[in-house]
């Protein structure tokens, strides 16, 4: 356990860097006179302007992060994760046909809504008994659901007046400006409740990873195993979503660096890793998104996704030399 | 008289429209080590499947033990039968130690703690293999034969009276397949195990074996002793192979050459 502490430190030092930087910067008798004596412009920032964004975005992260973990160990492959394989792309075409079609209900829970039809299309196209890849054409069939969400988004984005298009934007990208405690308790209560969810089902994830016929063998009913976790991920991907809009490349990346970091071995830890990591690489993309440039505020989505996309290119030549040696 | 382990009656198994295997009738019996041998795309490693409830039956019963395994609870039927496949995947960074544990699953229930008796059953699994030594060691530093070792003592931990290996000694060099047979047959005789694998060696199967089941392109070839069921006219009917038979001037058993 003991690379955990890296990883709990650095979430530290995020956390409190993020409260300290941004477009008004705090000094440290700033924060300590807002947190003791609760007055200031120190006490703002904590209770309105940062405290709940650093917040929200450290639960959702850890979200994100879970979700895009049990992806990984279920489908054993380090491209899956629900933000490559439609979940985003389905969450963004949600809000945007909302938009055009003047449906009134909340955009975060139209936004949770199509991500969850795009994991479920996903899952009915590529679901098959006996598949012998399962796992890669689930894999291939979410990334054509995102290219097929993305097109038709783009296309009735066309169709927004220019108000309606920059909210949509929000709900494209993903953003954390403007979070409320309300939002922060809503991922916390809901990444607590899907994570004991999880807790649960981990011995299950451990048989599973040993593939299909020795999971069966230790007296697992496979596929219910692996639908029932599989839908906690996708929930865990859609409640995030609700809070801080699609943010990319987070599900992705959270895994593998949260077990390069703690060196984690067995399903518990790794999720635990992997929840953390999320957690840092949110946070620490709405940092950099928010304090790289004095005066531009980016959405987050947007430095997750230059940070991603590099990430992404990365994974696929590296899949694919391991395809040719 | 010795009781059976597992029962086919009437059994026929295939995939959609395929007939692999058609109204077999077997008998393995208890205690024993069994070897299920034949061509390859006889149905082998199916049959061996059926017996897991890994595959749906298309005619016929298995029974375990005299029970109709299709009834039975997936635990309940963990509890009493374990498999091991041919290629189990490795989850990445796994220590020896943390693999055996995994065989404990169907003995634990949804909130049971691990506790000191699963420990001592997977102390006693390693050991049994013989990798006591080696138990926090990553299994993918592991060679090919203590790897396939750490897996049978994941089945072991298991501690199912019948034990289901669809060829453990593909991939391992001619000592690490003895050792394994070897240890196998061990395992056997000192607790009472069932052992029943797939192999390909018809040599060392007759070696290390009680019990022959031979299969051939038109199902069930022979069934028994390996001095009966390794004969000339079997192995013509079986593989297609002309062969003289004669003793294993080691052990005494058949022995295979080709002509």
């Amino acid at each position: 356990m003991k690379g955990f502490s890296t990883l709990i430190l650095l979430l530290a030092l995020i956390a409190f860097l993020s409260l300290l930087l941004g477009e008004v910067r705090l000094s440290l008798a700033d924060l300590w006179q807002g947190l003791t004596t609760g007055e200031g412009p120190g006490a703002l920032t904590l209770r309105v302007l940062r405290g709940p964004r650093v917040a929200t975005a450290m639960a959702a992260g850890a979200a994100f992060g879970l979700s895009g973990a049990v992806f990984q160990m279920l489908l054993r492959n380090p491209l899956a994760a629900p933000d490559v394989m439609g979940f985003n792309a389905g969450a963004g075409l949600a809000v945007i046909l909302a938009l055009a079609f003047g449906l009134m209900l909340p955009m975060a829970l139209i936004a949770a809504l199509g991500g969850l039809l795009a994991a479920l299309l996903v899952g009915l196209i590529s679901w098959q008994p006996g598949r012998s890849e399962p796992a890669l054409v689930m894999i291939l069939v979410g990334l054509g659901i995102g290219f097929t969400a993305s097109g038709l988004a783009t296309f009735f984005l066309l169709t927004l007046t220019d108000a309606e298009a920059s909210e949509a934007r929000r709900w494209i990208i993903g953003s954390l400006a403007a979070r409320s405690w309300n939002h922060a308790a809503q991922i916390t209560v809901i990444a607590g409740v899907l994570g004991l969810l999880l807790a649960v089902q981990l011995r299950a994830l451990a048989c599973l990873e040993l593939g299909p016929v020795l999971a069966q063998g230790l007296g697992l009913s496979v596929e219910a195993a692996k639908r029932k976790l599989l839908a906690t991920a996708v929930l865990l991907a859609a409640g995030a979503v609700a809070v801080a809009g699609p943010v990319p490349f987070v599900a992705l990346m959270a895994g593998p660096l949260g077990i390069g970091l703690t060196g984690a071995r067995q399903p518990a830890a790794r999720l635990l890793a992997a929840a953390g990591a999320g957690a840092l690489i949110l946070t620490g993309a709405d940092l950099l998104s928010r304090s790289l440039w004095q005066g531009v505020q980016l959405p987050v989505g947007v430095m997750t996704g230059l940070l991603g996309a590099p990430w992404l290119m990365w994974l696929l030549t590296r899949a694919f030399g391991k395809v040719e040696s | 008289m010795t009781s059976s382990a597992l029962q086919a009656q009437g059994l026929g198994l295939g995939y959609g429209a395929r007939r692999v295997i058609d109204g077999l009738d077997m008998d393995l019996p208890a205690g024993k080590v069994t070897a299920i041998l034949g061509p390859n795309g006889c149905g082998k490693s199916t049959l061996l499947h059926a017996m897991a409830r890994l595959i749906p039956l298309q005619a016929g019963h298995i029974l375990l033990e005299g029970q109709d395994m299709a009834r039975m609870a997936p635990k309940t039927l963990a509890r009493r039968l374990a498999i091991l496949p041919q290629a189990p995947l490795v989850p990445p960074g796994i220590l020896v130690a943390d693999l055996v544990r995994r065989g404990r699953a169907p003995w634990r229930g949804l909130l049971e703690p691990w506790n000191a008796a699963h420990a001592q059953v997977c102390d006693q699994a390693l050991a049994a293999v013989g990798l006591t030594d080696l138990a926090q060691e990553p299994l993918e530093s592991l060679s090919g034969g203590q790897r396939q070792r750490a897996w049978i003592a994941l089945v072991l931990a298991q501690a199912t009276p019948v034990l289901l290996l669809d060829e453990p000694t593909t991939w391992l060099d001619l000592p690490h397949q003895m050792e394994i047979l070897g240890l196998l047959r061990r395992l056997n005789r000192d607790n009472g195990t069932t052992v029943i694998s797939v192999l390909h060696d018809l040599n060392l199967a007759a070696r290390f074996s009680d019990h022959l089941i031979l299969l051939g392109p038109r199902g069930l070839v022979a069934a028994g002793a390996p001095d009966a069921v390794i004969t000339e006219t079997h192995l013509l009917e079986a593989f297609a192979l002309a062969a003289r038979v004669l003793p294993d001037p080691v052990s005494g058993t058949p022995m295979v050459c080709p002509l």
